[in-house]
């Protein structure tokens, strides 16, 4: 069992495992990069040091909503880089056991554009698992 | 940590490894106790602006009670309102529907008083035509009285006239009665003067044989001449004898004569009687000829009379059948009045119910007009609170935003807490609970702000509603207000007009009894001229029977009169024939008289010629026998007396015969007298019978003109009463037109009135519709306020427990911050233990 900070993006619920996580940070606004990629929406200031922010919505080819005090940015570490995913609301940590990870159905993942690698369950709640290199890696390396 | 403080004396690397390690632990205890500690303040702030909340939920939640209440209040009012208003809506439409029963009663009322005016023109008509006949016959019974009077004048004079003329007749006929029993003596005298004629004439005729016989003697003396000196003496004897005789005879036509003479003057004096008789009846003819005339005249006035009075009959009868129909028409128009006075009273009930209505309505509208005043205040009360409302709700807007950001902080914290116990592993595992719990909280405590922030949406947007509603109820209040004083002056306007009407209801049905009087005074002395005429009538009936019999006995007694006058000149002409007879019987008596004269001379010459005869024979008888030679002469002589004798008897025989035509003259004369007595008496009767006649005419005609003045009196009254009549038919007419008038303006009012009334409803009926919208938005506005109750007593609970709950957090956040700070100590203790002091003890 260990932690996962879940969030919601859409519809769906997503976890990630607290270990790929520094910290919550709520969000107001980004400040906007010319040329960056549609889902980037900005860098913000965190804590003294600047992180990019990935707007989850746009990254998922979702439609844009309106800024509301629940949007939040968990910003995630990779290696040494520093991302935060813009979502929707996350407001709470969850214990997922790691070995009940399912793999996503084959439809799912191609659909998800691999950003989805797994799927797990939790007071039967179900969260969809972020590949979050998937997510921050491809775009880091362009930006 | 202690036990890795108390293992970690090793090797100085390592310690010193630890102690950095320790430092760090340290530093981040500090900041965890710096944090808890700023958590607990925001918690006890958070804790305090939930009390403050709560409170204020409170306060809010009295607030819409007491809103709730008024806005109660005012549903009520305005239910009340629209009850009171549909009160007045069916009381107008009553009032209304009364007022045009009314005005179609007034129609009706108007039509009957036109059909009242038309009869009451009509009689005034016919009263005018009634009053002009019964001047007429007024003026005709003037007339007629003059004739009567004329007419009894002369039955008067007639009467005297009749007197005379019967005196006279009577006169006449003791006159003719006297010539009568005169003729009759003469005729006695007559009769005996005939039948001495007789005797004579028989005598006569003795003569006459004996002068035959003479003669034969005288022949057979003749033939004896020789005996007949021997009888010489006793011829002379017989001479003697003759000549007595004949002197007798002489006597005897000396009597004769003076008889006749008697009879001539006797005659003369019939005759001059019977001309005077004739004279008399001459002027009784010529009277009874001027008594027919003046009959006729009489007659023919009568005759007027009689078609005057069948006139006045008729045109008694006519007022009889006039004022019949006037009776009837008084009649019917008594019953219209009646009715009329019926339909007034009904009316006037009709307009006191409206009057009540529209009182009691009035009094129901200045109640509306209070609720409505009322209402306005409430809701200008309950938008204050609205609006107060509404900022609270504001006020509590950024609370509840306030304490969903701190919510948002501490689900923030304690989700990195989390991550940051996470990371510590086992030793995080304790403060990764809390933090758990901690989220918890605050995830509840968002939720509460979330659904205080959804309720007090819901609130602002009732707030606004209601406020939008109460400012929409303000309007329609004071519409309503508005439109409740205009049905008050409405109101008002109806009770003038009701008033008005109720007046002229009155003045109607003073009007109508007015007339009811009046038509009750027309009825009753139209029955009186009924019953006038009809007596009227009645007497003209009679007297029209008393004038007919006058009439008749008028034409009797002129046919009485001609009958009369007739008789009179038939007798006038037979006593003319009569004077004539007379005059030829005078004649005859003269010519009788100068014949017995002539006779008497003869009778005395033949007396003288007796006597000297006598002498002669006495000379004779001496000188017979000397002169028997003469005797033969003598003979001759004697001859020729006998024949002259014979000539004598022929001429007595003829006197006789006269005398007998004379006593059959004077029979018949006798016999006319007689007649003429009894005509004269039958004169007299019939005279006397006219006379009463007359009488009976003047009686008649005192009656008639009694009667006709009666009548005349009668007619004045008549023609008073058909004054009258008129006057009051033109009276009532007016006052039946004056009445149409005032009806027809009142039905115009009363029509007006009803349009009006009409507006009224209509405008009564939209009040009622907008003071229901109103209701129907007070009982919305009502439930909305109870939700909002509700969700305020929930919010206060909620705030309530949310409070409590945030104390507890804070409770535990001190807790953990003391729990931090005996952490940080002990992790102090333990560097000073391990590092000399190179921490600061946390504090």
């Amino acid at each position: 069992m260990s932690l996962h900070v879940t969030f919601r993006v859409g519809n769906a619920n997503y976890a990630l495992p607290a270990s790929q996580v520094l910290h919550l940070e709520s969000y107001e606004t980004a400040t906007h990069v010319p040329g960056a990629p549609a889902y980037v929406a900005g860098l913000v200031q965190v804590r003294g040091r600047l992180v990019p922010v990935v707007d989850l919505r746009t990254r998922f080819g979702l439609p844009p909503i309106e800024h509301s005090l629940d949007r939040r940015v968990v910003v995630v570490q990779n290696g040494t880089r520093v991302a935060g995913l813009l979502v929707d609301s996350a407001r709470e940590v969850v214990q997922i056991d790691e070995a009940a990870y399912e793999k996503p159905p084959e439809i799912i993942e191609e659909q998800a554009s691999g950003f989805v690698n797994g799927v797990a369950t939790s007071a039967q709640r179900l969260f969809l698992l972020v590949d979050v290199p998937r997510i921050i890696g491809e775009e880091l390396s362009h930006g | 940590m202690a036990n890795s403080n108390a293992n970690g004396n090793g090797n100085g690397k390592a310690i010193e490894v630890t102690s950095a390690r320790l430092d760090e632990i340290v530093r981040a205890l500090r900041l965890t106790v710096g944090r808890a500690t700023q958590i607990e303040e925001n918690v006890a702030q958070l804790a305090e602006n939930g009390e403050s909340q709560a409170a204020a939920a409170e306060e809010m939640r009295e607030s819409v009670t007491s809103i709730a209440t008024s806005m109660e209040e005012t549903a009520t009012a305005s239910e009340e309102l629209v009850r009171s208003q549909q009160t007045v809506a069916a009381n107008t439409n009553d009032v209304q529907k009364g007022l045009e029963a009314a005005a179609t009663g007034l129609q009706e009322l108007a039509a009957s008083v036109a059909t009242v005016r038309k009869d009451t023109d009509v009689l005034a008509q016919s009263a005018e035509s009634t009053a002009t006949v019964v001047e007429q016959s007024a003026r005709s019974l003037k007339t007629i009285t003059g004739n009567a009077k004329e007419l009894a004048s002369i039955s008067e004079r007639l009467a005297s006239a009749m007197t005379q003329t019967s005196t006279t007749i009577a006169d006449t006929s003791s006159r003719g009665t006297e010539t009568a029993a005169t003729i009759e003596e003469v005729a006695a005298t007559v009769e005996q003067m005939s039948a001495g004629s007789a005797r004579l004439a028989s005598d006569a005729r003795q003569v006459g044989d004996r002068v035959t016989g003479l003669a034969t003697g005288f022949k057979g003396v003749v033939g004896a001449l020789e005996h007949v000196v021997s009888d010489a003496a006793e011829t002379a004897s017989s001479v003697e004898e003759t000549s007595a005789t004949a002197e007798e005879l002489a006597r005897s036509f000396r009597g004769v004569a003076d008889l006749a003479d008697t009879l001539q003057q006797a005659a003369t004096s019939t005759a001059s009687n019977l001309t005077e008789v004739a004279a008399s009846v001459e002027e009784v003819a010529a009277t009874a000829e001027k008594t027919a005339v003046v009959i006729d005249d009489n007659a023919a006035a009568i005759e007027q009379i009689a078609r005057a009075a069948q006139g006045v009959t008729t045109s008694a009868q006519e007022v009889s059948s006039l004022a019949g129909s006037s009776a009837t028409a008084a009649h019917q128009l008594d019953a219209v009045t009646r009715k009329i006075a019926g339909v007034v009273e009904e009316a006037k009930a009709t307009s006191a119910r409206v009057g009540v209505s529209a009182r009691s309505g009035g009094a129901t509208v200045g109640r509306t007009i209070g609720g409505l005043v009322k209402i306005r205040q409430a809701l200008v009360e309950g938008a204050g609170v609205m609006k107060d409302m509404g900022k609270r709700a504001e006020e509590i807007g950024d609370i509840v935003q306030t304490i969903n950001l701190i919510a948002d902080r501490t689900n923030l914290l304690s989700l990195n807490a989390s991550i940051e116990a996470a990371r510590a592993g086992e030793h995080g595992r304790g403060f990764a609970v809390i933090a758990e719990e901690v989220r918890a909280l605050a995830e509840r405590a968002a939720a509460a702000a979330s659904d205080v922030s959804k309720i007090v949406r819901g609130l602002q947007g009732a707030a606004r509603d209601a406020q939008a509603s109460s400012t929409e109820g303000m309007r329609m209040a004071e519409e309503g207000a508005q439109l409740s004083e205009e049905a008050r002056a409405g109101l008002q306007v109806i009770l003038e007009g009701v008033e008005t009407l109720d007046g002229s209801i009155k003045n109607i049905s003073t009007a109508s009894e007015e007339q009811a009087r009046a038509v009750q005074i027309v009825g009753s002395s139209t029955a009186r001229l009924e019953t006038e005429s009809k007596s009227i009538a009645r007497v003209n009936t009679e007297q029209s029977a008393a004038i007919s019999s006058v009439a008749r006995a008028a034409s009797e007694m002129r046919t009485m009169a001609k009958q009369t006058r007739d008789a009179t000149n038939e007798q006038a002409r037979t006593l003319r024939d009569l004077v004539k007879m007379n005059g030829q019987l005078t004649g005859y008596a003269d010519k009788l008289a100068r014949a017995t004269e002539e006779q008497v001379t003869g009778a005395n010459q033949l007396a003288k010629a007796s006597a000297q005869m006598r002498t002669a024979t006495q000379r004779t008888t001496t000188a017979m026998a000397d002169q028997m030679k003469t005797l033969t002469g003598m003979t001759e002589s004697l001859t020729e007396i006998a024949s002259a004798t014979q000539r004598t008897v022929a001429g007595v025989a003829e006197q006789a015969k006269g005398a007998h035509e004379i006593a059959r003259a004077m029979d018949s004369a006798r016999k006319q007298a007689v007649q003429s007595a009894r005509a004269l008496g039958e004169q007299a009767s019939a005279t006397k019978e006219l006379d009463s006649g007359v009488r009976d005419v003047a009686r008649l005609s005192a009656e008639v003109t009694t009667a006709v003045e009666e009548q005349t009196v009668g007619l004045t009254v008549l023609a008073k009463d058909a004054n009258s009549t008129r006057r009051v038919a033109k009276q009532t007419a007016r006052a039946v037109g004056e009445q149409t008038e005032a009806l027809e303006q009142l039905a115009v009012a009363t029509l007006r009135q009803t349009a009006s009334m009409k507006g009224l409803a209509q405008s009564t009926s939209e009040q009622t519709t907008t003071t229901e919208q109103v209701s129907q938005a007070m009982r919305d506005i009502r439930s909305r306020l109870r939700e909002i109750s509700t969700a305020l007593t929930a919010n206060v609970k909620t705030a309530v427990s949310s409070a409590k709950e945030t104390a507890t957090v804070a409770k535990e956040i001190a807790a953990v911050r003391a729990a931090s700070a005996e952490q940080a100590e002990l992790i102090a203790v333990l560097g000073r233990a391990s590092g000399n002091g190179t921490l600061e003890p946390a504090t």
